[in-house]
């Protein structure tokens, strides 16, 4: 852990002045490096690689915006994946039937999301944990096999030759392409997330996660900021959709919104950190790598995922972020004891 | 002019009356103590000022002249009425001064939408913010752990930091749930120094209720006793310690030894 520290902690200095400077260059800077990437990936691996980077910003995406329902506000939800399904086939429905671009139809997307995220948020007004969690579990199914079953959703055949966006003349129709647009996407996703949780909306958020009782006596309305987290989580999860839909190949299909896919994007939050954003972001890295990677055995990925769960949940259930907290908290710890045991000698 | 004000006041859960037609004033900067044995209604009576329960119909609660019945707890909250818990209910996993700023979260002066798109700004007023908070820890002596998450610290400092909290809401009126349980009698008057301090500094208003009656005794204007969620006796501290009533909920009543015998055998 010590070296691992170390190691970090040239760059992250270096990141901190660039933050002091303006808060917005860090982003930049990371733009920047991620730019090549999928040069590199191509000349060293393949082209799947560069599909593979696409799939990890969708899901950091999904993964940033479920925690700060899930990870901040503590409301336990199944039901996130019926909330991307319904960004995703908004805005292919839309870019598909009435022929509407694709930055008018991922916005309409985002904003149906959003509005199936009230619905979603309504029960827990009154319902917590484990219940919370069989209501929403309810939802999201809903809407999937509301489209398993629709033909205009797209039924068992999905929805195909869905366009792809175009800015001018440049269209975005190969995986490298695409790579820049869902880059950029999960790179705004992961700063908005940082300024609304580093706000007052974020520390209210946390309070109602710690206890709900002590932070409406605190002059926190409850009800609000639950509604609030669900809702902005759904407009992650409905942007995630609708970058998804529009991916090429352009296709859609029920089995992209199951309940399994819906326990991976759980993994990814819990092995990551549940509240911490950086945490959600490295769960959706490895864990999208090692579903990739073990697509040949499809039938135990269930089996594997859960197992993970369990153990991640019983033997570090603060996640990889969680770790990273502990050693800086036990580090600031010994900074203040030596600093008395100095003023005192 | 009474700052807190219960008018027949009544709580039942099922069939039992927690709190039946209880009648409070709390006088405007005064420090009112309210004691009574276990069950007797106190902490029945904070949850129902703050509207963490609801009253039974008929009761009416009135703050600074407005009635807050049937308000919800975090409008009566920005109103400026702040607790404490027994159980104290601290953000355990934030940190001490996140703790603080949710308590000040009812006089931050931005919007949802602002934190958006208005970046600098929101930076800008929330480290004026950390800045009164740590100023505000300094003076209760928890300023060298306001990056630790609240779960690391003490008993003692828990019980501060809860205190800490609830003057980050800058209340007028000050509920204390027993600040000074299972602290040690040092520490208990540190404590209550605390509260005296921020008393007079804020110009506050106290209620507090406390099983230590030497704390209720030595710092209280005006003491009420309840007894099965009824007001058995109130007035200053050497009137209510004469008061036969009070003695007889705390101590039982005296009994012959012909009554001895009939409830032994009951």
């Amino acid at each position: 852990m010590n070296a691992v520290a170390s190691l970090l902690e040239y760059p992250s200095s270096y990141i901190e002045k660039l933050g002091n400077i303006h808060r917005i260059l860090p982003w930049i800077m990371a733009f920047v490096v991620l730019l090549p990437l999928p040069h590199i990936l191509e000349t060293t691996l393949n082209e799947y690689y560069v599909y593979l980077a696409n799939r990890i910003c969708i899901f950091i995406m999904l993964c940033v915006g479920l925690n700060i329902v899930k990870g901040f506000c503590g409301q336990v939800t199944v039901g996130h994946v019926g909330l991307y399904a319904i960004g995703a086939v908004t805005s292919a429905l839309i870019s598909l039937h009435l022929g509407w671009s694709f930055w008018i139809s991922l916005p309409l997307g985002v904003f149906a999301a959003g509005l199936a995220g009230v619905i979603v948020g309504l029960p827990s007004v009154r319902l917590e944990g484990a219940y919370l969690a069989l209501a929403t579990l309810g939802l999201g199914e809903s809407v999937r096999i509301m489209i398993a079953v629709t033909p205009f959703f797209g039924s068992s055949t999905g929805l195909i030759s869905i366009p792809s966006p175009a800015i001018g003349g440049f269209v975005f129709d190969t995986y490298r392409s695409y790579y820049y647009l869902v880059m950029t996407a999960a790179l705004i996703g992961i700063y908005l997330s940082f300024s609304i949780l580093r706000s007052a909306t974020g520390r209210a958020f946390m309070a109602v996660r710690e206890d709900t009782i002590a932070a409406a006596v605190h002059g926190i309305n409850v009800t609000k900021y639950k509604l609030l987290a669900f809702v902005i989580s759904a407009l992650y999860a409905g942007a995630a959709g609708g970058l998804f839909a529009h991916m090429p190949p352009g296709y859609i299909h029920h089995n992209n919104f199951t309940i399994i896919e819906m326990v991976t994007l759980l993994l990814m939050v819990v092995l990551g950190g549940i509240g911490h954003i950086w945490g959600g972001v490295i769960g959706a890295i490895i864990v999208t790598i090692i579903y990739d990677q073990t697509l040949e055995f499809y039938f135990y990925q269930p089996l594997l995922f859960g197992l993970s769960m369990v153990l991640i949940v019983l033997f570090m259930p603060r996640g990889i972020g969680g770790m990273i907290d502990r050693y800086l908290v036990t580090k600031r710890f010994m900074a203040i004891q030596e600093g008395k045991s100095n003023g005192a000698s | 002019m009474a700052l807190l004000e219960t008018i027949g006041l009544s709580k039942s859960f099922g069939g039992l009356r927690a709190i039946s037609n209880l009648d409070v004033d709390v006088e405007a900067g005064s420090i009112h103590g309210l004691i009574g044995p276990n069950g007797s209604g106190k902490s029945t009576f904070f949850n129902l000022v703050t509207g963490v329960y609801q009253p039974d119909p008929g009761s009416k609660i009135f703050f600074d002249g407005l009635d807050i019945t049937k308000s919800p707890s975090h409008k009566i909250g920005a109103l400026g009425i702040a607790r404490t818990f027994q159980l104290l209910r601290l953000f355990s996993e934030m940190t001490v001064l996140q703790n603080l700023m949710v308590g000040y979260h009812t006089h931050v002066s931005y919007g949802f939408l602002k934190t958006i798109f208005n970046n600098s700004a929101i930076a800008k007023i929330d480290a004026q913010t950390s800045d009164e908070m740590m100023e505000l820890l300094e003076f209760i002596g928890l300023a060298d752990f306001a990056s630790m998450p609240a779960s690391e610290l003490s008993g003692g400092q828990r019980r501060l930091l809860a205190l800490g909290r609830a003057m980050a809401m800058r209340p007028k009126l000050l509920m204390l749930d027993e600040p000074a349980a299972g602290l040690s009698p040092v520490n208990v008057d540190r404590l209550m120094a605390i509260v005296m301090a921020l008393k007079e500094r804020f110009g506050l208003t106290v209620l507090i209720v406390e099983h230590i009656l030497k704390v209720v005794m030595e710092t209280c204007d005006t003491v009420t006793v309840l007894d099965y969620g009824q007001k058995i006796g109130e007035g200053s501290p050497s009137e209510v310690k004469d008061d036969h009533a009070v003695i007889e909920a705390y101590l039982g009543q005296e009994m012959d030894d012909d009554e001895i015998r009939a409830a032994l055998n009951a």
